[in-house]
């Protein structure tokens, strides 16, 4: 979809985990963009 | 169930067991319908009812709190993993969570008959930090109503089902000639869908080539965009530095905030 709407688009091989078994940089999500779903306790 | 059944007589309790275990569990087993046949094998003294409800009891019990365990220890990792098969994955880990926390921990009792819903609503007890006493009694109530339900249709219509089940007999070529016909549906569909999809093939880079980009575009950032669809409902979570959520089900209206002009890296788990 990002293709046809003339966004070109790469996908990382492996993802999150293999960005973080390379020791590569990783950061906490901020508070802000954390979807917080309900819970009883 | 006639199969069922005659497993029943053979290995006894054990099948019983097994099967409800297995099916609280997860897997895709027909549990309804094993207690209805061992209502059934009850009515013909092939099982002894009290023993047969305590080994239900005692089979789907486990199996709930197995799930409520794997859900209060993952988070919403594991109800991330149950939903992948819904067309929506993002809406259903939303509107599980927000119906369950809606409509009260009852919740848990009545999901129990609900098709499908049943398998979710343990471990979405535990991802909700449900107390675990809590949780064991709603959860004994809606098995003890869930066994005396299904148990009870069987043991109260043996004579009826035996009828119905020698009249299925009958049926039984075109019912597994119908059976390989989906199967065979099924098989060219997926099939289609593969040869559809490699056609599509999508660029990929290595973490190792990214990484370089990224030092060689200092100071400018590289657009890296997350579509996880379920990475952000755990607190401590974390994402490749300098990356920015996508929706996945959202990808339309976020178009619009991409940068045009250059490549954007996607990942996800």
């Amino acid at each position: 979809m990002m293709r046809e709407n003339g966004i070109d688009a790469q996908v990382i091989t492996g993802g999150l985990r293999a960005w973080m078994q390379a020791g590569y940089a990783v950061e906490s999500v901020p508070a802000d963009d954390l979807i917080l779903l309900p819970t009883f306790g | 169930m006639d199969g069922f059944l005659a497993l029943l007589s053979t290995y006894g309790y054990a099948v019983l067991v097994l099967v409800l275990f297995l099916g609280a569990s997860g897997v895709p087993l027909p549990v309804a319908v094993s207690l209805i046949a061992a209502g059934a094998a009850s009515a013909r003294h092939i099982l002894q009812p009290g023993l047969a409800f305590t080994f239900a009891l005692s089979a789907l019990l486990l199996g709930d709190t197995a799930l409520y365990l794997l859900g209060r220890s993952t988070g919403w990792w594991l109800l991330g993993i149950l939903c992948r098969l819904a067309t929506n994955p993002e809406a259903c880990i939303l509107h599980s969570a927000q119906a369950f926390y809606r409509r009260g921990r009852i919740t848990l009792v009545l999901a129990k008959f609900l098709p499908g819903v049943g398998v979710l609503a343990p471990p979405l007890a535990g991802s909700m930090k449900m107390g675990l006493r809590q949780f064991l009694s709603l959860d004994l109530l809606a098995v003890s109503l869930y066994i005396t339900a299904y148990g009870g249709v069987g043991y109260l219509s043996a004579d009826l089902l035996a009828a119905a089940m020698r009249r299925l007999h009958a049926l039984e070529l075109g019912l597994k000639g119908l059976l390989i016909l989906g199967v065979i549906a099924y098989l060219l569909y997926r099939a289609r869908l593969f040869w559809k999809q490699s056609r599509l093939s999508v660029p990929r880079v290595e973490v190792q080539e990214l990484a370089r980009i990224i030092e060689a575009a200092k100071p400018r950032q590289v657009p890296i965009r997350d579509v996880r669809s379920h990475g952000y409902y755990d607190p401590g979570a974390v994402r490749i530095k300098g990356s920015r959520r996508v929706e996945p089900n959202n990808l339309l209206a976020s178009l619009q905030d991409l940068p045009r002009g250059q490549v954007i890296y996607l990942y996800c788990t």
